[in-house]
């Protein structure tokens, strides 16, 4: 599995934004270049349609604004088809609104290079990646099987990644200048 | 009220303020943009809402919006730091010192404007709010910038008369309110 530090791997897939009956609408290509300047919260889960997902999903989705305020964008995924992803949201009612894309990494390639793939199943384990700007992985979170996600946690860790005592206040006696780019 | 009209209600006894504001305002050590966001900076942290309301209508018409955004982002941050930073210095508890701030204060690497204009209302906004730690490292990162003695001065006069003023106008206020229901 890629660690904290390494390179978030390229990508290019089809991701379900909405729930419209018009594909054009319902489906969009997102990249590893998309999002330019944000932080990225990438979350993978084994399957739609089972039972635990929907309540981490939903879990991100009520704290999408929070991590919007921290310039970040979550980007949630499976293994799943985009209209698999898009039959799940149309039929749940907790996903109908979901304010962020669903991936949909179907040749598991994204999940391969990032090495979640479960060994048994064949399918992405419970993952969480926060990406920086410059595209590197800073926080690295995988529970197994049943076991959901917090979301809260995975915010706290976001907030502490980006706070930096920037202010020259803190200085101790005989420390070197404070660069600040 | 424009700041111009604002100024014409100066009482009397602070005729003295008045005037220094308007020399100060054309002290040839600063640039506009360091004179008007150390105003609008030094406004904000003294908290007069005629005088900060009049002020920051005035600054639209000499600095950017970017730069009028960064004074009062000087502003809000240090009044966060001022106070923080100012418990660290007044404690004799070492200890606090090699502590996690977890306080967020990005703005002051992405405010978007020179970083030796937004350091000097930051060091003009800590003279204000009175944490000397504050106003000695402000002091030392704003010289390392490039700006003169003479530069940090003349922000400083600034910052003590827009004070002054936000006490006056302050005071008046009250005595007005005090009229009206007498």
């Amino acid at each position: 599995m890629l660690g904290v530090g390494e390179k978030f791997p390229s990508f290019s897939l089809t991701a379900t934004v909405s729930t419209e009956k018009d594909p054009k609408a319902a489906f969009k290509t997102i990249t590893d270049l998309d999002y330019s300047g944000k932080w990225k919260v990438y979350f993978f889960w084994p399957k739609d349609f089972t039972f635990v997902c929907p309540t981490e999903i939903t879990g991100f989705a009520k704290l999408n604004k929070q991590f919007k305020d921290r310039d970040a964008q979550i980007l949630g995924g499976s293994i799943d088809s985009e209209w698999v992803h898009h039959a799940w949201r149309t039929y749940h009612a907790d996903l109908k609104d979901l304010p962020f894309p669903m991936l949909s990494d179907i040749k598991r390639d994204l999940c391969e290079q990032l090495g979640i793939l479960d060994p048994q199943g064949g399918v992405a384990q419970r993952a969480t990646f926060i990406v920086d700007p410059e595209g590197i992985i800073r926080f690295v979170y995988v529970t197994d099987g049943a076991v959901g996600r917090n979301p809260d946690e995975v915010l706290r860790v976001l907030d502490a990644l980006q706070t930096d005592e920037l202010c020259p206040c803190n200085w101790k006696k005989g420390e070197a200048t404070l660069q600040i780019a | 009220m424009t700041l111009e009209e604002l100024m014409e209600t100066v009482p009397a006894y602070a005729r003295d303020l008045k005037l220094n504001f308007s020399t100060l305002t054309q002290q040839p050590e600063l640039t506009s943009q360091q004179i008007w966001g150390t105003i609008v900076a030094s406004a904000v942290a003294s908290r007069s809402r005629d005088l900060t309301q009049a002020v920051v209508a005035e600054a639209a018409g000499h600095l950017s919006p970017q730069a009028l955004e960064a004074a009062k982002g000087a502003a809000a941050i240090m009044g966060m730091n001022n106070v923080y930073y100012r418990f660290q210095h007044l404690t004799s508890n070492q200890n606090y010192r090699n502590m996690p701030a977890r306080l967020r204060m990005n703005i002051i690497r992405s405010h978007g404007i020179d970083a030796a204009d937004f350091e000097l209302w930051c060091a003009a906004v800590s003279a204000i709010n009175g944490c000397s730690a504050c106003v000695d490292s402000h002091e030392k990162v704003v010289r390392e910038k490039g700006l003169s003695e003479d530069a940090v001065l003349a922000a400083m006069r600034l910052a003590s008369v827009v004070h002054a003023l936000a006490v006056v106008f302050d005071a008046e206020r009250v005595g007005a309110a005090q009229a009206v229901s007498a």
